[in-house]
Protein backbone atom coordinates (compact mmCIF):
# COMPACT_ATOMS: atom_id res chain seq x y z
CA UNK A 1 0.00 0.00 0.00
CA UNK A 2 1.09 3.54 -0.70
CA UNK A 3 1.94 5.01 2.69
CA UNK A 4 2.62 8.40 1.13
CA UNK A 5 -0.97 8.67 -0.06
CA UNK A 6 -2.25 7.44 3.31
CA UNK A 7 -0.18 10.05 5.16
CA UNK A 8 -1.50 12.75 2.83
CA UNK A 9 -5.04 11.60 3.45
CA UNK A 10 -4.59 11.40 7.22
CA UNK A 11 -3.22 14.91 7.53
CA UNK A 12 -5.95 16.33 5.31
CA UNK A 13 -8.64 14.45 7.21
CA UNK A 14 -7.25 15.57 10.57
CA UNK A 15 -7.16 19.13 9.37
CA UNK A 16 -10.83 18.95 8.35
CA UNK A 17 -11.77 17.56 11.77
CA UNK A 18 -9.82 20.24 13.58
CA UNK A 19 -11.04 23.12 11.43
CA UNK A 20 -14.66 22.17 11.99
CA UNK A 21 -14.18 22.34 15.75
CA UNK A 22 -13.25 18.79 16.76
CA UNK A 23 -11.47 18.24 20.07
CA UNK A 24 -7.83 17.17 20.04
CA UNK A 25 -8.50 13.67 21.34
CA UNK A 26 -11.09 13.15 18.62
CA UNK A 27 -8.57 14.11 15.93
CA UNK A 28 -5.79 11.94 17.36
CA UNK A 29 -8.12 9.01 18.05
CA UNK A 30 -9.72 9.10 14.58
CA UNK A 31 -6.38 9.14 12.76
CA UNK A 32 -5.03 6.44 15.03
CA UNK A 33 -8.00 4.21 14.22
CA UNK A 34 -7.59 4.87 10.51
CA UNK A 35 -3.92 3.88 10.52
CA UNK A 36 -4.79 0.74 12.51
CA UNK A 37 -7.50 -0.17 10.03
CA UNK A 38 -5.00 0.25 7.18
CA UNK A 39 -2.52 -1.92 9.03
CA UNK A 40 0.34 0.58 9.39
CA UNK A 41 2.98 -1.09 11.60
CA UNK A 42 3.85 2.06 13.53
CA UNK A 43 1.92 5.29 13.50
CA UNK A 44 2.14 8.42 15.63
CA UNK A 45 -0.24 11.35 15.69
CA UNK A 46 0.32 14.57 17.57
CA UNK A 47 -2.07 17.48 17.55
CA UNK A 48 -2.36 20.81 19.28
CA UNK A 49 -4.88 23.47 18.27
CA UNK A 50 -2.53 25.08 15.73
CA UNK A 51 -0.58 22.07 14.44
CA UNK A 52 -1.03 18.47 13.36
CA UNK A 53 1.79 15.96 12.87
CA UNK A 54 1.25 12.50 11.40
CA UNK A 55 4.13 10.06 11.18
CA UNK A 56 3.79 6.62 9.58
CA UNK A 57 6.57 4.03 9.63
CA UNK A 58 6.43 1.14 7.16
CA UNK A 59 7.78 -2.33 8.02
CA UNK A 60 10.84 -1.54 5.87
CA UNK A 61 12.15 1.84 4.88
CA UNK A 62 12.02 5.41 6.02
CA UNK A 63 9.20 6.85 8.11
CA UNK A 64 6.88 9.31 6.37
CA UNK A 65 6.01 12.42 8.36
CA UNK A 66 3.53 15.11 7.47
CA UNK A 67 3.12 18.36 9.33
CA UNK A 68 0.14 20.60 8.90
CA UNK A 69 -0.27 24.09 10.29
CA UNK A 70 -3.90 24.72 11.30
CA UNK A 71 -4.94 28.34 10.73
CA UNK A 72 -7.50 30.16 12.85
CA UNK A 73 -10.87 28.65 12.07
CA UNK A 74 -14.57 28.78 12.82
CA UNK A 75 -16.92 26.02 13.84
CA UNK A 76 -18.91 23.79 11.52
CA UNK A 77 -20.57 21.07 13.58
CA UNK A 78 -22.35 19.50 10.63
CA UNK A 79 -19.04 18.96 8.84
CA UNK A 80 -17.61 17.48 12.04
CA UNK A 81 -20.44 14.93 12.13
CA UNK A 82 -19.94 14.07 8.46
CA UNK A 83 -16.18 13.60 8.91
CA UNK A 84 -16.82 11.42 11.94
CA UNK A 85 -19.23 9.26 9.94
CA UNK A 86 -16.69 9.06 7.09
CA UNK A 87 -14.00 7.91 9.53
CA UNK A 88 -16.24 5.06 10.75
CA UNK A 89 -17.02 4.03 7.20
CA UNK A 90 -13.35 4.05 6.16
CA UNK A 91 -12.36 1.96 9.17
CA UNK A 92 -15.01 -0.59 8.16
CA UNK A 93 -14.43 -0.69 4.41
CA UNK A 94 -10.74 0.24 4.11
CA UNK A 95 -10.76 1.52 0.50
CA UNK A 96 -7.43 2.50 -1.17
CA UNK A 97 -6.12 5.85 0.15
CA UNK A 98 -6.70 7.58 -3.21
CA UNK A 99 -10.35 6.63 -3.08
CA UNK A 100 -10.60 7.76 0.55
CA UNK A 101 -9.12 11.11 -0.46
CA UNK A 102 -11.76 11.35 -3.20
CA UNK A 103 -14.52 10.64 -0.67
CA UNK A 104 -13.18 13.36 1.63
CA UNK A 105 -12.97 15.86 -1.24
CA UNK A 106 -16.57 15.08 -2.18
CA UNK A 107 -17.58 15.69 1.43
CA UNK A 108 -15.81 19.07 1.47
CA UNK A 109 -17.43 20.17 -1.79
CA UNK A 110 -20.97 19.03 -0.96
CA UNK A 111 -21.12 20.11 2.68
CA UNK A 112 -24.33 21.97 3.45
CA UNK A 113 -23.93 25.54 4.60
CA UNK A 114 -26.46 28.12 5.67
CA UNK A 115 -26.64 31.23 3.52
CA UNK A 116 -25.47 34.55 4.96
CA UNK A 117 -29.09 35.56 5.46
CA UNK A 118 -29.87 32.40 7.45
CA UNK A 119 -26.82 32.89 9.68
CA UNK A 120 -27.81 36.50 10.34
CA UNK A 121 -31.35 35.31 11.12
CA UNK A 122 -29.83 32.86 13.59
CA UNK A 123 -27.87 35.68 15.27
CA UNK A 124 -30.98 37.83 15.46
CA UNK A 125 -33.26 35.24 17.06
CA UNK A 126 -30.52 34.13 19.45
CA UNK A 127 -30.06 37.70 20.65
CA UNK A 128 -33.81 38.21 20.91
CA UNK A 129 -34.62 35.01 22.78
CA UNK A 130 -31.72 35.44 25.19
CA UNK A 131 -33.13 38.87 25.99
CA UNK A 132 -36.47 37.22 26.79
CA UNK A 133 -34.58 34.52 28.69
CA UNK A 134 -33.02 37.11 31.00
CA UNK A 135 -36.42 38.66 31.70
CA UNK A 136 -36.89 41.20 28.91
CA UNK A 137 -40.25 42.46 27.68
CA UNK A 138 -41.64 42.03 24.16
CA UNK A 139 -40.10 45.32 23.02
CA UNK A 140 -36.80 44.25 24.54
CA UNK A 141 -37.08 41.11 22.43
CA UNK A 142 -37.19 43.24 19.29
CA UNK A 143 -34.20 45.29 20.46
CA UNK A 144 -32.34 42.07 21.33
CA UNK A 145 -32.95 40.84 17.77
CA UNK A 146 -31.52 44.08 16.38
CA UNK A 147 -28.44 43.91 18.61
CA UNK A 148 -27.95 40.24 17.72
CA UNK A 149 -28.17 41.16 14.06
CA UNK A 150 -25.55 43.85 14.56
CA UNK A 151 -23.22 41.34 16.23
CA UNK A 152 -23.80 38.92 13.35
CA UNK A 153 -22.99 41.63 10.82
CA UNK A 154 -19.92 42.85 12.66
CA UNK A 155 -18.42 39.39 13.32
CA UNK A 156 -18.90 38.47 9.66
CA UNK A 157 -18.01 41.69 7.90
CA UNK A 158 -15.61 43.50 10.23
CA UNK A 159 -12.64 41.36 9.21
CA UNK A 160 -11.48 43.70 6.41
CA UNK A 161 -11.58 46.65 8.83
CA UNK A 162 -10.53 45.17 12.14
CA UNK A 163 -8.12 42.61 10.69
CA UNK A 164 -8.06 38.94 11.56
CA UNK A 165 -7.40 39.60 15.25
CA UNK A 166 -10.27 37.78 16.96
CA UNK A 167 -9.67 39.62 20.26
CA UNK A 168 -10.11 43.05 18.68
CA UNK A 169 -13.08 41.89 16.59
CA UNK A 170 -14.90 40.59 19.67
CA UNK A 171 -14.12 43.81 21.53
CA UNK A 172 -15.55 45.92 18.71
CA UNK A 173 -18.66 43.76 18.31
CA UNK A 174 -19.37 43.87 22.04
CA UNK A 175 -18.92 47.64 22.14
CA UNK A 176 -21.13 48.22 19.09
CA UNK A 177 -24.00 46.06 20.31
CA UNK A 178 -23.83 47.53 23.80
CA UNK A 179 -23.95 51.05 22.33
CA UNK A 180 -26.88 50.12 20.11
CA UNK A 181 -28.76 48.72 23.12
CA UNK A 182 -28.30 51.99 25.01
CA UNK A 183 -29.37 54.02 21.99
CA UNK A 184 -32.48 51.87 21.53
CA UNK A 185 -33.44 52.40 25.17
CA UNK A 186 -32.78 56.13 24.87
CA UNK A 187 -34.99 56.28 21.79
CA UNK A 188 -37.77 54.70 23.84
CA UNK A 189 -38.03 51.42 21.94
CA UNK A 190 -36.49 49.18 24.61
CA UNK A 191 -37.00 49.20 28.37
CA UNK A 192 -33.95 47.67 29.98
CA UNK A 193 -30.54 48.32 28.41
CA UNK A 194 -28.90 45.79 30.76
CA UNK A 195 -31.14 42.91 29.69
CA UNK A 196 -30.78 43.66 25.99
CA UNK A 197 -27.00 43.96 26.25
CA UNK A 198 -26.64 40.70 28.16
CA UNK A 199 -28.96 38.90 25.76
CA UNK A 200 -27.03 39.99 22.69
CA UNK A 201 -23.65 39.40 24.38
CA UNK A 202 -24.50 35.71 24.76
CA UNK A 203 -23.61 35.45 21.07
CA UNK A 204 -20.02 36.40 21.87
CA UNK A 205 -19.39 34.61 25.19
CA UNK A 206 -16.67 31.98 24.89
CA UNK A 207 -18.97 29.04 25.65
CA UNK A 208 -17.50 26.85 22.94
CA UNK A 209 -13.88 27.46 23.91
CA UNK A 210 -14.78 26.81 27.55
CA UNK A 211 -16.57 23.53 26.82
CA UNK A 212 -13.80 22.36 24.50
CA UNK A 213 -11.18 23.28 27.08
CA UNK A 214 -12.94 21.24 29.78
CA UNK A 215 -13.34 18.20 27.56
CA UNK A 216 -9.68 18.33 26.54
CA UNK A 217 -8.40 18.67 30.07
CA UNK A 218 -10.64 15.74 31.01
CA UNK A 219 -9.14 13.70 28.18
CA UNK A 220 -5.63 14.56 29.40
CA UNK A 221 -4.63 16.93 26.59
CA UNK A 222 -3.28 19.60 28.88
CA UNK A 223 -1.54 21.78 26.28
CA UNK A 224 -4.66 22.09 24.14
CA UNK A 225 -6.87 22.46 27.20
CA UNK A 226 -4.74 25.32 28.48
CA UNK A 227 -4.65 26.97 25.08
CA UNK A 228 -8.45 26.88 24.84
CA UNK A 229 -8.78 28.11 28.44
CA UNK A 230 -6.56 31.06 27.53
CA UNK A 231 -8.71 31.69 24.49
CA UNK A 232 -11.89 31.80 26.56
CA UNK A 233 -10.35 34.09 29.19
CA UNK A 234 -9.09 36.42 26.45
CA UNK A 235 -12.49 36.48 24.75
CA UNK A 236 -14.22 37.21 28.04
CA UNK A 237 -11.74 40.04 28.64
CA UNK A 238 -12.45 41.43 25.17
CA UNK A 239 -16.19 41.38 25.85
CA UNK A 240 -15.69 43.06 29.22
CA UNK A 241 -13.44 45.76 27.73
CA UNK A 242 -15.83 46.36 24.83
CA UNK A 243 -18.93 46.72 27.00
CA UNK A 244 -16.94 48.73 29.53
CA UNK A 245 -15.97 51.24 26.84
CA UNK A 246 -19.57 51.41 25.58
CA UNK A 247 -20.92 51.86 29.11
CA UNK A 248 -18.45 54.66 29.78
CA UNK A 249 -19.50 56.28 26.50
CA UNK A 250 -23.13 55.75 27.44
CA UNK A 251 -22.78 57.76 30.63
CA UNK A 252 -21.70 60.70 28.48
CA UNK A 253 -24.81 60.48 26.30
CA UNK B 1 -49.57 33.82 34.79
CA UNK B 2 -46.70 33.98 37.22
CA UNK B 3 -46.04 30.31 36.56
CA UNK B 4 -45.83 31.06 32.84
CA UNK B 5 -43.40 33.94 33.24
CA UNK B 6 -41.17 32.31 35.83
CA UNK B 7 -41.04 28.75 34.52
CA UNK B 8 -42.33 28.25 30.99
CA UNK B 9 -41.08 31.39 29.26
CA UNK B 10 -37.36 31.00 30.17
CA UNK B 11 -37.35 27.36 29.04
CA UNK B 12 -39.04 28.21 25.75
CA UNK B 13 -36.72 31.12 25.07
CA UNK B 14 -33.74 28.93 25.95
CA UNK B 15 -35.03 26.40 23.39
CA UNK B 16 -35.28 28.97 20.60
CA UNK B 17 -32.00 30.68 21.52
CA UNK B 18 -30.26 27.32 21.09
CA UNK B 19 -31.99 26.85 17.73
CA UNK B 20 -30.60 30.24 16.73
CA UNK B 21 -27.12 29.02 17.63
CA UNK B 22 -27.65 26.04 15.31
CA UNK B 23 -27.66 28.49 12.41
CA UNK B 24 -24.45 30.06 13.67
CA UNK B 25 -22.63 26.73 14.14
CA UNK B 26 -24.11 25.08 11.04
CA UNK B 27 -26.29 22.27 12.40
CA UNK B 28 -29.00 20.95 10.11
CA UNK B 29 -32.11 18.80 10.50
CA UNK B 30 -33.20 16.99 13.67
CA UNK B 31 -29.98 18.01 15.43
CA UNK B 32 -31.48 21.49 15.85
CA UNK B 33 -34.40 20.16 17.89
CA UNK B 34 -32.04 18.08 20.03
CA UNK B 35 -29.84 21.11 20.76
CA UNK B 36 -32.87 23.22 21.59
CA UNK B 37 -34.26 20.50 23.83
CA UNK B 38 -30.93 20.31 25.64
CA UNK B 39 -30.94 24.05 26.28
CA UNK B 40 -34.51 23.95 27.60
CA UNK B 41 -33.81 20.89 29.75
CA UNK B 42 -30.74 22.52 31.28
CA UNK B 43 -32.65 25.59 32.36
CA UNK B 44 -35.58 23.48 33.63
CA UNK B 45 -33.19 21.51 35.84
CA UNK B 46 -31.64 24.77 37.04
CA UNK B 47 -35.09 26.10 37.96
CA UNK B 48 -36.26 22.87 39.59
CA UNK B 49 -33.05 22.56 41.60
CA UNK B 50 -34.20 25.50 43.70
CA UNK B 51 -36.34 23.04 45.66
CA UNK B 52 -33.31 20.90 46.47
CA UNK B 53 -30.67 23.51 47.23
CA UNK B 54 -30.37 27.21 47.82
CA UNK B 55 -26.86 27.49 46.40
CA UNK B 56 -26.75 29.02 42.94
CA UNK B 57 -23.46 27.37 42.04
CA UNK B 58 -24.87 23.95 42.95
CA UNK B 59 -27.89 24.58 40.75
CA UNK B 60 -25.63 25.35 37.78
CA UNK B 61 -23.67 22.20 38.55
CA UNK B 62 -26.82 20.04 38.51
CA UNK B 63 -27.99 21.64 35.25
CA UNK B 64 -24.61 21.02 33.60
CA UNK B 65 -24.68 17.35 34.69
CA UNK B 66 -28.20 16.94 33.27
CA UNK B 67 -27.20 18.49 29.93
CA UNK B 68 -24.07 16.36 29.64
CA UNK B 69 -25.93 13.10 30.30
CA UNK B 70 -28.65 14.17 27.85
CA UNK B 71 -26.08 15.02 25.15
CA UNK B 72 -24.19 11.76 25.67
CA UNK B 73 -27.42 9.77 25.29
CA UNK B 74 -28.47 11.72 22.19
CA UNK B 75 -25.00 11.31 20.66
CA UNK B 76 -25.23 7.53 21.12
CA UNK B 77 -28.74 7.43 19.68
CA UNK B 78 -27.81 9.45 16.61
CA UNK B 79 -24.21 8.09 16.35
CA UNK B 80 -22.74 11.59 16.26
CA UNK B 81 -20.01 13.36 18.20
CA UNK B 82 -21.18 14.52 21.64
CA UNK B 83 -19.60 17.92 21.09
CA UNK B 84 -22.29 19.20 18.74
CA UNK B 85 -25.08 18.87 21.26
CA UNK B 86 -23.07 19.63 24.38
CA UNK B 87 -21.55 22.89 23.11
CA UNK B 88 -24.88 24.41 22.15
CA UNK B 89 -27.00 23.12 25.02
CA UNK B 90 -24.50 24.47 27.59
CA UNK B 91 -24.49 27.96 26.08
CA UNK B 92 -27.54 29.35 27.96
CA UNK B 93 -25.76 28.52 31.22
CA UNK B 94 -22.53 30.35 30.35
CA UNK B 95 -22.34 33.41 32.64
CA UNK B 96 -22.47 36.17 30.02
CA UNK B 97 -24.55 38.24 32.42
CA UNK B 98 -21.84 37.93 35.06
CA UNK B 99 -19.20 39.41 32.76
CA UNK B 100 -21.47 42.34 31.96
CA UNK B 101 -22.50 42.84 35.58
CA UNK B 102 -18.86 42.91 36.69
CA UNK B 103 -17.95 45.42 33.99
CA UNK B 104 -20.87 47.70 34.86
CA UNK B 105 -19.86 47.80 38.52
CA UNK B 106 -16.25 48.43 37.45
CA UNK B 107 -17.25 51.38 35.24
CA UNK B 108 -19.37 52.78 38.06
CA UNK B 109 -16.33 52.52 40.32
CA UNK B 110 -17.83 50.05 42.80
CA UNK B 111 -14.86 47.78 43.43
CA UNK B 112 -16.53 45.56 46.04
CA UNK B 113 -19.49 44.72 43.80
CA UNK B 114 -17.13 44.28 40.84
CA UNK B 115 -15.07 41.68 42.69
CA UNK B 116 -18.20 39.92 43.94
CA UNK B 117 -19.61 39.68 40.40
CA UNK B 118 -16.24 38.49 39.08
CA UNK B 119 -15.95 35.74 41.69
CA UNK B 120 -19.53 34.68 41.01
CA UNK B 121 -18.81 34.47 37.26
CA UNK B 122 -15.74 32.32 37.80
CA UNK B 123 -17.72 30.16 40.23
CA UNK B 124 -20.40 29.48 37.63
CA UNK B 125 -17.83 28.75 34.92
CA UNK B 126 -16.12 26.32 37.29
CA UNK B 127 -19.46 24.69 38.13
CA UNK B 128 -20.15 24.16 34.42
CA UNK B 129 -16.71 22.61 33.92
CA UNK B 130 -17.12 20.30 36.88
CA UNK B 131 -20.67 19.44 35.84
CA UNK B 132 -19.60 18.42 32.34
CA UNK B 133 -16.80 16.34 33.84
CA UNK B 134 -19.10 14.62 36.35
CA UNK B 135 -21.82 14.14 33.74
CA UNK B 136 -19.70 12.20 31.28
CA UNK B 137 -18.02 10.23 34.08
CA UNK B 138 -21.42 9.25 35.49
CA UNK B 139 -22.55 8.28 32.01
CA UNK B 140 -19.48 6.11 31.46
CA UNK B 141 -19.97 4.32 34.78
CA UNK B 142 -23.67 3.72 34.17
CA UNK B 143 -23.28 2.41 30.63
CA UNK B 144 -19.89 0.72 30.23
CA UNK B 145 -21.01 -1.64 27.46
CA UNK B 146 -22.73 1.18 25.63
CA UNK B 147 -19.56 3.17 25.81
CA UNK B 148 -17.25 0.45 24.56
CA UNK B 149 -19.24 -0.25 21.40
CA UNK B 150 -18.77 3.32 20.31
CA UNK B 151 -16.29 5.99 21.02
Amino acid sequence: MDLNALAAFCSKFGRQLMESGGEIYRVEDSIHRLTQAYGVPEAHVFAIPSCLIVSLTPAQGQPITRLCRIPAHGIDLDHLEQCNALCRRLCREVPPPEQALQLLDDLIVTRPRYSNAAVLFGHAITGGFFTLFFGGSVMDFVCGCLCGLLIGLSTRFLTPIAGSNAFFRTLLSAALSSLLAQLLVLSGLGHSADTITIGALMLLVPGVALTTAMREIMAGDLISGLSHTTESVLTATAIALGTGAALALGTLL
Amino acid sequence: MEFLIDWVLPCISSFFACIGFCFVFNIHGPGMIICGGGGALGWLVYLLAVFATGSEILRFLLAAIAITVYSEIMARVRRCPVTSYLIIALLPLVPGGGIYEAMRCCVQGDTALFLAALVRTFGIAGALALGALLGSSIFRILSPSFYRTQK
